[in-house]
């Protein structure tokens, strides 16, 4: 008990360092870096760590005699996780979604504080005992007290009553649902049985399994499999395809998508909603083929109202590539981050 | 104590160099008695093994061939489209290096010096504003080392990174040298300094890059514009890192191989280079406290504040830019992509930001957009269509390399138009439930249009009505007598362009035509932005995201009333809690 606890205490005094180091750039701010798509189950493991580490901590300080009270120790956590929401998560979370979380997080440390009588006693006495002020420090503190509370209540109600402008709250579906069809250059397809017609075995087959077998290997950089390279110039059929594809989306996609599919092209820093990241699991991962095609044909402009088309700066691709270059982007799009298309049954 | 050993010791230095300077006068390039101040001689890195080379192979073709191409000469699918272009590796030349000029960069697979592993740097921080990103994240470092272990034994060409005959390598000791701290002083030696070693012929006045920036040429015959240094998010040495003065010490001590930026290490000492380094470094972009911009991690370019807020003023709105009231109001970056949305795309936009600030009185609002532009073009002659068309016949960026109509053959060659710059407002937007707007490429229909005010170089400043990405504009009726330009100037490479138009109202306004501006609210506003040099006309523009205008109402007298209200109210509750306290501890009960 006494080992894993102290395994603990070493966990939570490493990690607060850590943080706070990062914080105040004794160490660079990169060193443990939020890896993209995978943000949220990194950050609850963080949280999940520190509580390890806070509970390992309070019990060595308990057995050496140096017991933070059970009142500090509820408040220092609150601010723990206010601070680490703040300055720790990134991209920043606006501060209603915040004030949310703190909230939750209060009522959480108040159901923990009084779960029994005797902790709730011990929460509230040292409240008790400034109330009371029997001893002279006691008492200069219920002053202060007394003068501070209505200033600062009153200072922050003048900040929030302050005429402010800050950015609108906008959400957005990022995959709204598509259209039964499409028509496309003037073919109509019907997006439940539409086959990416270059998604081929070298006989010119529809072929997903030889397809799959040739895609990006799953794990860091997604690199090619070794024998499948699409600049080998014997290639044929889908890696052909793929090599096809991929240099149409280097003349006219990258810009936004980025040179990694992950949306932080060239341009891609001027527009809002940002271009999306085709190497988080969370888009081109979870869609059909006949998706893409449905989206990239249409662009922005033919975006149902909760996709925000009048900011969408995505380009109907109908405007500037035929039906054959589209099929073969989507084709090089699943290659290059390595992810399957999902598939109606 | 130490300190003032060294300095001396570099001025010694730094004199027996000076010397050396005067006795081979003449000489460009380092000379065999002695190096430029700052540099130590280095050794070759010994070659990268087989299996480094070969996995590196793996990575190139996944990652790299896109734009760098099959055999490394810059010239792969997306190379046609990119300006700048990307590297041709095949001459071993490359731009940001801790060697002296011409030298190769250094590039260590197997020991390498963190933070002087040039190559290695480069793809791990990549090229801020080229097309290069950061691969920190996306390849491991092994997968980076190995790519580089790639490309410079197999797709370096005319040079051997291993030839002790042909190579050497003469090393910046950038990790010694301790920057000079950033006086009034040293930044003014060094506002003196760059004029002295004809900076600013290249750079520009004010280093807005707009100096001789039309006949430069890189290696290849690309044409190539000096850096801004109001931009330093844009330095591709910058490393991730841009308000680092360290770095551009460096690319000014090695020069920028490839290009004609040169070394200028042979002719100043380290502490004239300092002194340089920190006034290029103060001059960009910082907030009204003089503080460094915050930086966006995921972009590499200032953070984003979408809301433009309007300040009030009593009776005119100022015109002069150093008025209290302009100083006082905060200043917006506005972030701009080429719009590639609809023919004709614009990939290569040559505008990236603007910066807005505004103010408004009750009859009026003012923007005050200010740019830089390395060229101020006004068309000769009358423009071959009408101001309101916007299907007109400007051919979009073509791919091919080497083909007429090319980005390489017509950068710099275009037909001259008007530079420009549009507001658009979104007509109605108080009818459209949030989030719903008119489409940001001139509205969605004629039910919900946006209004557009266009200021053109030429001196003219129109407004249109936009019904369409596609449909021409509609003049709208008297307006343009109702708006005023305050000011339009091109100085040293930056407009400053001052639009003063009516807030409007409902009673004698056309409310299907024109925004009205209402104090306290969020009116989604889009800029657009025309560089005559870059032949940009219609839709061949620069384009920004949905900003919001806001008017920043005058303090309501509520807001200095209730706090107060409250305290009171704090006051007498802490009185009933100790009267109850106390009450209770004596026994009694209320």
């Amino acid at each position: 008990m006494k080992a894993l606890m102290s395994l603990g205490a070493l966990i939570g005094v490493a990690g607060l360092l850590l943080l706070g180091g990062m914080f105040f750039d004794i160490v660079p701010s990169s060193t443990v870096r939020l890896v993209e798509g995978y943000m949220p189950i990194q950050l609850l493991l963080e949280v999940a760590c520190y509580v390890i580490g806070f509970t390992g901590l309070s019990y060595m300080m308990n057995a050496m005699g140096m017991a933070i009270p059970r009142f500090w120790q509820g408040i220092g956590f609150w601010i723990f996780l206010m601070v680490y929401l703040k300055y720790r998560v990134y991209p920043p979370i606006p501060f209603s979604v915040r004030a949310m979380y703190g909230t939750v997080g209060l009522v959480t440390v108040f159901m923990w504080i009084s779960a029994n009588e005797e902790d709730w006693t011990k929460f509230k006495q040292p409240i008790m005992n400034v109330l009371d002020a029997q001893t002279g420090g006691k008492r200069i503190l219920r002053y202060a007290y007394l003068v501070l509370l209505p200033i600062l209540i009153g200072g922050f109600s003048f900040n929030a009553m302050l005429p402010k402008s800050e950015e609108p709250i906008e959400l957005r579906t990022v995959h709204p649902a598509p259209p039964a069809s499409t028509k496309v250059h003037g073919k109509t397809y019907t997006l439940q049985t539409s086959q990416n017609p270059y998604r081929v075995n070298p006989e010119g087959k529809y072929d997903q399994e030889f397809s799959n077998a040739n895609i990006v290997e799953q794990g860091m950089g997604r690199l090619m499999k070794p024998n499948s390279n699409p600049w080998d110039e014997k290639n044929q059929g889908y890696l052909k395809y793929v090599r096809e594809g991929g240099e149409i989306f280097f003349q006219n996609c990258h810009f936004c998508h980025g040179d990694n599919l992950n949306g932080r092209g060239l341009h891609a820093f001027a527009f809002n909603p940002i271009p999306a990241n085709f190497t988080d699991p969370g888009t081109i991962a979870q869609l059909q083929e006949t998706f893409i095609f449905w989206r990239v044909s249409k662009g922005g402009i033919g975006l149902p109202n909760e996709g925000f088309p009048w900011a969408s700066v995505m380009p109907p691709w109908e405007q500037h590539l035929t039906v054959d270059e589209i099929w073969k982007v989507v084709l090089f799009e699943y290659w290059h981050t390595g992810y399957y298309p999902r598939t109606w049954d | 104590m130490m300190d003032s050993i060294t300095q001396k010791a570099g001025i010694i230095a730094a004199a027996a160099f000076g010397v050396v300077l005067v006795s081979t006068a003449g000489y460009s390039s380092v000379s065999a008695q002695g190096l430029p101040e700052g540099f130590k001689k280095g050794e070759l890195a010994p070659e990268p093994s087989a299996e480094m080379i070969e996995a590196g192979k793996r990575v190139y073709f996944t990652k790299c061939v896109w734009c760098h191409g099959v055999d490394g000469a810059g010239d792969g699918p997306g190379a046609d489209r990119l300006w700048p272009r990307p590297r041709n590796f095949n001459q071993g030349t490359f731009k940001i290096r801790h060697t002296a000029s011409g030298e190769l960069p250094l590039f260590d697979a197997k020991k390498p010096v963190p933070g002087q592993n040039d190559l290695f740097e480069t793809v791990t921080h990549g090229l801020p504003g080229s097309a290069m990103p950061p691969w920190e994240g996306i390849l491991s470092e092994e997968q980076r080392q190995q790519v580089l272990s790639f490309v410079t034994t197999q797709l370096v060409k005319d040079r051997k990174f291993t030839d002790k005959q042909s190579e050497s390598q003469t090393i910046l000791q950038l990790a010694d040298l301790k920057p000079k701290p950033a006086t009034d002083e040293s930044k003014k030696r060094g506002a003196e300094l760059i004029v002295e070693k004809k900076c600013v012929e290249c750079h520009g006045m004010e280093g807005r890059g707009d100096g001789n920036a039309f006949n430069l040429k890189d290696d290849w015959g690309f044409s190539i514009q000096p850096a801004n240094w109001h931009k330093c998010w844009n330095f591709r040495g910058s490393r991730q890192d841009p308000y680092n003065v360290s770095n551009i010490f460096r690319t000014f001590s090695t020069g920028v191989n490839g290009t004609p930026m040169p070394s200028f290490a042979d002719n100043t000492t380290v502490d004239e280079r300092w002194d340089i380094a920190n006034f290029v470094n103060s001059l960009c972009e910082r907030d009204t406290l003089g503080n460094p911009l915050p930086i966006d991690p995921l972009t590499d370019k200032p953070k984003i504040n979408f809301v433009i807020p309007s300040d009030p003023v009593e009776g005119e709105i100022p015109t002069d830019l150093e008025h209290e009231a302009w100083k006082k109001a905060p200043k917006r970056y506005v972030a701009m992509g080429g719009q590639i949305t609809h023919k004709p795309r614009n990939f290569v936009n040559r505008l990236d930001d603007i910066w807005v600030r505004s103010l408004y009185n009750d009859k009026h609002i003012v923007y005050l957009v200010e740019w830089d532009d390395r060229t101020k073009s006004v068309a000769e002659g009358k423009l071959p269509w009408a101001p309101t068309q916007v299907n007109i016949d400007i051919k979009e960026q073509d791919p091919k390399t080497g083909e007429e109509g090319s980005i390489a053959a017509h950068q710099n060659n275009y037909a001259v138009y008007n530079d420009a710059i549009g507001i658009e407002t979104a007509v109605k937007w108080k009818e459209l439930p949030a989030p719903i707007k008119p489409r940001y490429l001139f509205g969605t229909s004629e039910q919900y249009p946006m209004d557009i005010v266009k200021w053109e170089a030429d001196g003219s400043l129109r407004a249109f009505k936009g019904t369409g990405w596609d449909k021409d504009f509609e003049e709208r009726d008297n307006y343009e007598e109702a708006m005023k330009l305050l000011k339009a100037e091109w100085v040293n490479g930056r407009w400053y362009v001052m639009i003063q138009r009516p807030v409007g109202n409902k009673k004698d306004q056309d409310y299907d035509e024109d925004t009205f501006f209402e104090v306290g609210q969020y009116i989604p506003t889009v800029f657009f932005a025309w560089d005559g040099h870059n032949g940009d006309a219609g839709r061949k523009m620069a384009v920004s995201a949905f900003y919001y205008t806001f008017m920043n109402p005058p303090v309501p007298q509520e807001t200095y009333i209730y706090p107060v209200i409250i305290a009171v109210g704090v006051v007498l509750l802490e009185g009933w809690v100790l009267t109850r306290r106390s009450n209770k501890k004596k026994g009694k009960t209320l």
